[in-house]
């Protein structure tokens, strides 16, 4: 069990804090753990602090106190220097993509491995092989500015896998396509966690969450709680 | 193989740049570089040549001397003018020992005096000038001696008293002139460290997406640095390309004023330097690009999505 690379947590959040300006307190003690393979959906109602927990993993922000362990190192004792590297291994997907519209989609995605110094020959068909499974082979040379939003999040979604990291943060992936397309981002998602890919999806679509039957990550007052998939019922609910 | 293979290949090579050139801003940079690059050939232009014109004075004036003859009676002044000369010849580290003739003396008094009215039995001093070594200029007082004692009336001028007042003058000017070069380069350097500071915000998004994929600071200070390397010579060169045509013009004006302005003209190591200016700038503009954007990310959370 010791030695079982799946039981090895990725992320843990013990009584984590964060505070705005010294006074918006919007993590009030978050406690929980993540380990490859796990799949979780982080909801809460707009304003909760989902954004800012994953800001907290990717090391954007810093937590007001309580301990972040991230692939094992302690992020409040982690140098700023060593962050690019912790980076590396952690793929973001953002619901407005932030993509670099003077780049084409190809350019976009083997971003990460030109940061790394990689010569674009030993890149060059990874990152066309993952535009095609992202289904845009046909855009490869297309800038942002002219991919649809479904689009432009898969071109995301490409970037942030090319680098092959242990976990994917995905903020509202699906909140500026269309439901058919955001089904279709959450497959994939889905389908690179049963590589072995941890994921968290930060979202409030219910029926989304209660589609892909994953365990949910509840943030409310400040707090995180674990529970089981919604069943079908349940999201019929009025959505958080 | 389609028509436009060609330049999909070109932009899956990874040659595009990741922090996109200003365009209108990136231009008007050029020219502020390329106006400081012509200011700073200017001064290099000047320093080089005061140096050049302490070196002459220095080495024309320091290196003769000139020991005058007086007396009541022509005479007696020749005879003094012969013993002066003896002497002169006797002395080891002396050259080129030339009497100068009555006919240039009285050339010498002619602006005071007008031409034709000087009385032929007026008894003019004489000079005798001789190249000196180094050695020997560096203690003549042995010479000075010998002189004052042996001829009655003679002198021994060495120039030292106005000549070094001249070169301290030139040396004063010649570091005017550096520390004109110096403040113009260090102009160049913050005007640089502005624009590279903009251009950070400017690109915020982008650096931030950087930040993002695990790009460390200094990825991203190349990045920034290197636009400003190419911003630097292109600038500097059109700078110095106009100093060095400004300070040939200025050559030939001199040149043709026919002694009335003091001579100037460029030489090879002049040139060269003004060829060292884009360079120097471009290497400046890169590393001042680089330490600013550095300053402004390190140790910050700042930039970070």
């Amino acid at each position: 069990m010791v030695n079982d690379p799946t039981s090895q947590a990725i992320v843990t959040f013990d009584d984590v804090h964060l505070t705005y300006d010294g006074a918006r307190e919007v993590l009030r003690g978050c406690d929980f753990t993540l380990r490859h393979g796990d799949f979780r959906f982080l909801t809460g109602p707009s304003g909760a602090g989902k954004t800012s927990l994953l800001k907290l993993i990717y090391a954007a922000h810093r937590q007001s106190s309580g301990r972040v362990e991230v692939f094992g190192h302690d992020l409040a004792e982690m140098p700023t220097a060593d962050m690019p590297k912790l980076r590396r291994r952690i793929g973001v997907v953002f619901q407005e993509f932030r993509l670099l519209d003077h780049l084409t989609a190809f350019e976009n995605v083997a971003l990460p491995m030109r940061v790394l110094g990689i010569s674009p020959n030993s890149y060059r068909d990874d990152v066309v092989e993952l535009l095609s499974w992202v289904g845009l082979a046909h855009r490869i040379d297309a800038p942002p500015t002219v991919l649809s939003g479904g689009e432009k999040q898969r071109v995301a979604l490409a970037r942030a896998l090319v680098s092959k990291p242990d976990l994917i943060l995905a903020d509202e992936p699906t909140g500026n396509v269309d439901p058919v397309m955001g089904e279709k981002i959450m497959r994939l998602l889905l389908e690179l966690n049963r590589l072995g890919t941890a994921v968290i999806v930060a979202t409030h679509d219910l029926g989304l969450v209660r589609g892909l039957k994953q365990p949910i990550l509840r943030l409310k007052d400040g707090k995180t709680n674990l529970h089981a998939p919604i069943p079908d019922e349940a999201a019929k609910e009025p959505a958080e | 193989m389609s028509a436009d293979a060609e330049p999909l290949a070109e932009v899956r090579s990874g040659k595009t740049a990741i922090i996109p050139e200003n365009g209108v801003s990136g231009a008007s940079l050029a020219l502020v570089i390329g106006v400081l690059a012509f200011l700073a050939g200017i001064a290099l232009t000047g320093f080089f040549a005061v140096d050049a014109a302490v070196s002459n004075w220095s080495g024309e004036l320091t290196g003769s001397v000139t020991v005058q003859v007086r007396g009541m009676t022509a005479e007696e002044i020749a005879s003094g003018a012969d013993d002066a000369e003896a002497i002169l010849l006797d002395t080891e580290g002396l050259s080129e020992i030339r009497r100068v003739p009555r006919s240039e003396a009285e050339e010498l008094l002619e602006p005071w005096i007008g031409e034709g009215n000087l009385p032929q039995d007026l008894p003019l001093p004489v000079l005798i000038t001789a190249d000196v070594s180094p050695e020997l200029r560096a203690d003549l007082s042995g010479l000075r001696t010998a002189l004052s004692d042996k001829v009655e009336g003679a002198s021994l001028n060495d120039h030292s008293a106005w000549t070094d007042q001249l070169i301290a003058s030139a040396r004063r000017i010649r570091a005017l002139t550096f520390f004109a070069f110096v403040l113009v380069v260090l102009a160049a350097s913050s005007v640089i460290v502005f624009a590279a500071r903009a251009g950070l915000a400017a690109h915020r998004n982008i650096v931030e997406v950087l930040h993002l994929v695990g790009a460390t600071d200094g990825f991203i200070a190349r990045q920034i640095g290197n636009r400003y390397l190419t911003l630097g010579l292109v600038g500097g060169a059109g700078g110095a390309l106009v100093a060095w045509l400004s300070t040939k013009s200025l050559a030939m004006v001199t040149r043709d004023a026919g002694g009335f302005l003091p001579a100037f003209s460029i030489d090879a190591k002049t040139a060269l330097w003004l060829v060292v200016i884009p360079l120097l700038l471009g290497g400046l503009s890169t590393i001042s690009a680089r330490i600013a954007v550095l300053r402004a990310l390190r140790g910050k959370d700042a930039y970070v999505a």
